[in-house]
């Protein structure tokens, strides 16, 4: 390390930060990503040009869209230290909340706005028990998940919703001829990155995770942190829930299997640390696109579909270690 | 030395009483006693033997995997891939029979095998490279199921000669067969961890990890034999699945993680490691059990049934923080 | 001129210690005030106190003369301009150095945003003011050197408008040239009349940076002195100046064969090719000071670290020891320094902590031999003395001493026939010390080989038949029993040569093991 230090003495600041800005932006998760994106969409092209013509693109990028808003969400939970398993079931429950208020004639927004509330509601709820009463977070949102699961179950039967007035299909208008779910999810990313990046809660995001002690010692409340995150996490699930619900034009009251496992692998495999204290809502959309685009590049290339949970754990598995190995080499190579 | 002894007997005893009116298993057991008389009257098929013996035939497979997840949590780890295990070695089972053409020994012997090196997996990642268990077995609770729909492709397979059925749904002595496999293995489990210095080890992991250590307890090794365990177990209870039901589904064991943490929770075993008994998770186990049952008999239809279990979990980690609270107080 | 803080009359008992007795403490503005004492003496309790941590039981605190209650917590003294760098350093490994620097009340912009611009420009100027210019600030912590580390948490206090910095062993991770810089630093912040409390073992870097220096010992006030009109033997006879009374009942004992010997044994960063030997009958004081490797090498020994080369010989017989298990089997027994975290499984009662040891061999068939485990439970509460009801009782509920008792009871339910005792008396009670020193001679005399580390002096002297001296992982001074005198055994431990170098050295040993990975 003083041999780096006095190397590093030899040039201005100024030259070295930007060749370093460079090699940060080259070695970081969200350029490897969209490197890997790009490389795998080649692939799957060259060897079958379908893939690549813009229906199939903007179909990718839609279907990737209420992924990438949950996992807008998941990241900020995950960047605190805690996960939620709960989030399929919720977004199960929600489309199911907003399809009844459709189809039973209610305003449109209300039946819009309802499940954004009622995400909020219920993950305030998960957060108060992690904050405050200090349960795992696991194990309330595995509580959680068979609740929201068994009692939808419970008032619906499992039963479809049809019928339901045309104006309520939000995620399937297209504006300026770009599916709707995009609109949402870039801007959502762009303003979830910005408060994330400049609000000093967002801030705090990162302390509570990175170091809680340290955080405490600057000011900073843990709980209310904590209660924050889950509450603007069920805003984002919300949101996503609606544009799941108002994709097809029929609603099945059940849980969509294996919706919180893509969600949190998005968050993971964007860079989100496990470990705590990093990662970024892009690298988390990205990470959904990525999965979309291999789910997408299996149909293409005739490989089953049946595959795409098991590339899943892989990816979460590989981008685990390799964060675990990075801290490790980190830790070793200051010295103590 | 005599007068001390005296004195000690009475005072041992009636901590013992108390702890065990106050701490969980008294609470469980007084739940469990409720629970049977409302039940026995509220429907007249509740108190019948065939009844009692076809629930505790279906308590089985969750019983298997919660016995080894008792072990996991009482050393403060977690285990969520056993649902996904299950289903992974039940679909080996079919396929290494049915597409592979192996005899339906070999293919039983191969899937259990299957399992516990599934476990295995999990436990060199945990141990070794020190991912915390949550992280590895979400992972691997996406991998195996993943392989499961990938290897079977979602197809099933049934059509299993008659012999097959023997472990699942016929009975051996009077009761169903396979609850003999958990009445074993709840004794094994059972009197190893509360008379065996790996059973000691293992609370004093959950306890602190470091103390252990210092103490000489293989720490590393007991971890790998934990979470190896829990795959051979999901490989035994994916066996005796298959067996019950006739048929092999790549779904099979969905979600069953819950119903086993459940069981182990409401059974005492404290979700930060150090506390928990053998016999805690068998209530825990047969009161979900009876739960499910009574919603049944009142006409709730099965799958609704988890949101009960979900409740469960997080009331009884609400109530055993509390219990532990006033314990630490008194 | 005026001091800005100004404490008298300080105590504070924890269970078991009298911490800090009457003690004062005061520091002027632009003045380095150096902080002194044995390992034990209440240095980090005062700072402590200084910082809000702790709260005093008695005494006054004055800040700019104005007397005011003590700090209720940290954040109480950080408003006052109080800023305490401990050695673990209080940082977010994963965000950036301006942004470590600023957490928690970052420049914002009209509209309530973090002002990242100003926030790197009033970084870049903090280190600049600190004459630091080649401190890239968008860089990750986690990926900066100890030495840049702690400059950021030097930034990060005067961002906070500190008064008064708090160092505590500041130069003990450092390299040469950071500790140059950092001494830089501190008498730029001198200039600028920041006042400064500096707690170090080194004195000779007391002597070349400090103004005053304070004397602490064994919770009490020594004395303060200029450092121009003092001497590092009057500092070092300060410290220790103690008479050794007899509560120490060595027993003379017969010293036989070598049983434990260690040859040129390597665990980098702590253990830096150590020779020692303990016989039978023999009890061995390890001396040194926090940091210097003395636990670090029992646990080499006991395998919890095990050694990367070298030789230990048990009986004049080369073994290898890989893990505790190993060491147990050959006879060694390890009595840790931290009862609560490492020595006891405190949740659990006597009988389960006493015999987790030896569970293996308490065993009838495959089970835990309950009677046995019971009466070897009963038998060690009477040995030992043990206050406790029942071998059911929790051992968090029992006394300092006592659960000290337990930790004794269960390795020597081991049978060992080599006892390393790390710290052995530490936190417990005057009558509970005195049993444990009685107990250390009668097993020395049953030809047990005692191997004690202590970083109290009188204990050291009374108890060991031979002092080995420990500076920097390495063996540096030997001395019977007859030789051994406070100030020569403190000479060796703080030996004022050479200790920065010795230092860098560390540290870069340290960065080759860690590149090689654990």
């Amino acid at each position: 390390m003083a041999a780096t230090s006095k190397a590093y003495k030899s040039q201005t600041v100024e030259s070295g930060f930007s060749l370093r800005s460079l090699t940060h932006l080259l070695g970081s998760q969200e350029f490897i990503l969209l490197m890997s994106i790009l490389a795998l969409s080649l692939v799957v092209y060259s060897d079958n040009p379908r893939f690549g013509t813009e229906r199939n693109l903007l179909n990718i990028l839609s279907n990737a869209s209420y992924i990438a808003v949950g996992a807008i969400g998941m990241s900020m939970v995950i960047i605190t230290g805690n996960i939620d398993v709960s989030v399929g079931s919720l977004i199960g429950v929600l489309a199911t909340i907003a399809g009844q208020l459709a189809v039973h004639d209610y305003p449109i927004w209300m039946a819009w706005t309802a499940p954004i509330l009622a995400a909020m509601v219920v993950e305030g709820f998960i957060g108060f028990l992690v904050a405050y009463l200090r349960i795992p977070a696991i194990v309330v949102t595995l509580g959680m998940m068979s609740i929201l699961k068994g009692g939808l179950i419970l008032a619906t039967g499992g039963a479809w919703i049809y019928d339901i007035p045309q104006e309520f299909f939000l995620a399937q208008r297209q504006p300026y001829g770009i599916p709707m779910p995009i609109y949402f999810m870039v801007t959502l990313v762009i303003l979830a990155a910005l408060w994330m990046h400049y609000s000093p809660t967002g801030r705090a995001i990162y302390a509570v995770g990175g170091n809680a002690e340290a955080a405490r010692l600057s000011g900073i409340s843990e709980k209310r942190t904590l209660m924050t995150v889950f509450i603007l996490h069920g805003f984002m699930i919300g949101v996503a829930g609606l544009l799941f619900a108002t994709q097809f034009t029929t609603i099945q009251s059940t849980v969509p299997p294996g919706l919180e496992l893509m969600i949190i692998t998005a968050a993971v495999v964007g860079g989100v640390s496990i470990l705590g204290g990093s990662g970024t809502v892009i690298g988390a959309m990205l990470g959904a696109i990525l999965i979309r685009v291999i789910q997408s590049g299996m149909i293409f290339l005739n490989v089953s579909a049946y595959w795409l949970q098991a590339v899943q754990g892989i990816l979460i598995l590989l981008t685990v270690l390799a964060d675990i190995l990075r801290r490790r080499r980190q830790a070793a190579s200051i010295g103590k | 030395m005599s007068t001390r002894e005296a004195q000690r007997e009475p005072s041992e005893w009636s901590l013992t009483l108390r702890e065990f009116f106050l701490g969980q298993e008294g609470v469980l057991v007084v739940f469990l006693v409720i629970a049977v008389v409302v039940l026995a009257f509220t429907s007249q098929n509740f108190l019948t033997s065939k009844n009692l013996l076809n629930q505790a035939r279906l308590m089985t497979e969750v019983g298997l995997l919660a016995l080894p997840m008792t072990y996991i949590i009482i050393t403060g780890g977690i285990d969520l891939s056993v649902g996904s295990i299950f289903g992974f070695s039940a679909v080996m089972l079919g396929w290494l029979w049915q597409e592979q053409g192996f005899p339906l020994e070999v293919a039983i012997v191969a899937s259990i095998v299957i399992g516990t090196l599934a476990g295995l997996f999990n436990a060199l990642f945990i141990v070794y490279v020190r991912v915390p268990p949550i992280i590895m077995t979400l992972a691997t609770l996406a991998l195996y199921r993943g392989l499961a729909y990938g290897v079977s492709q979602a197809r099933s397979a049934r059509g299993y000669p008659e012999w097959f059925f023997r472990f699942g749904q016929e009975d051996t002595f009077g009761i169903p067969t396979q609850i003999w496999f958990f009445i074993v293995a709840s004794i094994i489990t059972w009197i190893v961890l509360a008379r065996t210095p790996f059973g000691r080890g293992l609370y004093a992991i959950g306890n602190n990890v470091t103390g252990a250590r210092f103490s000489g307890i293989p720490v590393d090794r007991y971890l790998l034999v934990i979470y190896t365990f829990s795959g051979f177990m999901a490989g035994l209870a994916g066996f005796l699945f298959t067996s019950r039901v006739s048929t092999t589904r790549a779904d099979s064991g969905t979600g069953m993680e819950l119903d086993v943490i459940a069981a182990v929770v409401l059974g005492g075993t404290s979700i930060m490691g150090g506390r928990g008994t053998i016999p805690g998770t068998i209530l825990g186990l047969v009161l979900i059990q009876l739960l499910k049952n009574g919603l049944s008999l009142s006409g709730v239809k099965g799958d609704a049934t988890i949101v009960v279990i979900g409740s469960v979990l997080i009331l009884s980690i609400l109530i055993n923080n509390f219990l532990q609270r006033r314990f630490a107080q008194a | 001129m005026q001091p800005i803080l100004e404490l008298t009359n300080i105590s504070k008992r924890f269970p078991g210690v009298q911490a800090l007795q009457n003690v004062r403490f005061d520091v002027l503005p632009g003045e380095v005030h150096a902080l002194i004492g044995e390992n034990g003496a209440g240095k980090s309790t005062l700072i402590k106190i200084i910082s809000g941590v702790y709260k005093p039981d008695e005494g006054t605190l004055r800040l700019d003369g104005q007397e005011r209650p003590p700090f209720s917590n940290p954040r109480e003294a950080q408003a006052a301009g109080i800023a305490t760098i401990y050695q673990e350093l209080s940082l977010y490994p994963e965000l950036s150095a301006a942004e470590n620097i600023f957490m928690g009340h970052a420049p914002r912009t009209r509209f309530g945003a973090v002002d990242w611009g100003r926030m790197r420009r009033e970084a870049r100027e903090l280190l600049a003011s600190l004459e630091i210019h080649d401190l890239d600030v968008n860089r990750k912590i986690g990926t900066l050197s100890v030495g840049n580390r702690q400059r950021i948490e030097i930034a990060k206090a005067l961002s906070l408008n500190a008064r008064i910095l708090v160092m505590d062993e500041p130069t003990a991770a450092l390299t040469e040239a950071d500790v140059e810089q950092l001494f830089r630093i501190v008498r730029l912040l001198q200039e600028r009349g920041v006042a400064i409390i500096y707690i170090s073992h080194r004195l000779q870097e007391i002597f070349t940076l400090a103004d005053r220096v304070t004397v602490l010992r064994d919770g009490e006030y020594v004395a303060t002195r200029r450092v121009t009109e003092t001497s590092e033997p009057e500092l070092i006879s300060m410290m220790v100046g103690r008479t050794v009374d007899d509560l120490f009942p060595k027993l003379p004992a017969e010293i036989g064969e070598p049983l434990l010997e260690v040859r040129d044994l390597w665990r980098r960063p702590y253990t830096l090719g150590v020779n020692l030997t303990v016989r039978a009958g023999e009890i061995v004081g390890l001396a040194g000071l926090i940091g210097s490797g003395r636990s670090e090498l029992a646990q080499t020994i006991f395998g919890i670290m095990p050694a990367q080369s070298g030789q230990i010989l048990i009986e004049g017989k080369p073994v290898r020891i890989r893990h505790p298990g190993d060491a147990m089997r050959l006879g060694i027994a390890y009595v840790p320094e931290e009862r609560g975290s490492q020595g006891l499984i405190r949740q659990m009662t006597i009988r389960q902590n006493i015999s987790l040891a030896v569970l293996r061999a308490l065993t009838r068939g495959p089970f835990i031999d309950r009677q046995g485990e019971k009466s070897l439970a009963e038998r060690m509460i009477d040995t030992l003395n043990i206050r406790a009801y029942s071998t059911n009782q929790i051992v968090n509920k029992l006394s300092g001493g006592n659960q000290q008792k337990v930790v004794v009871g269960k390795w020597l339910a081991s049978q060992p026939r080599i006892l390393i005792m790390d710290e052995p008396t530490r936190g417990i009670d005057v009558g509970a010390k005195a049993e444990v020193h009685r107990l250390m001679s009668q097993l020395a005399q049953q030809g047990m080989a005692i191997l004690m580390i202590s970083s109290e002096m009188p204990e050291i002297l009374g108890m060991s038949d031979r002092v080995v001296v420990m500076r920097e992982g390495r063996v540096v001074g030997e001395f019977s029993r007859e030789e051994a005198t406070q100030e020569k055994v403190a000479t060796a431990m703080m030996s004022v040569e050479n200790g920065a170098s010795d230092a860098a050295e560390l540290a870069v040993d340290g960065v080759q093991t860690g590149a090689k990975g654990r």
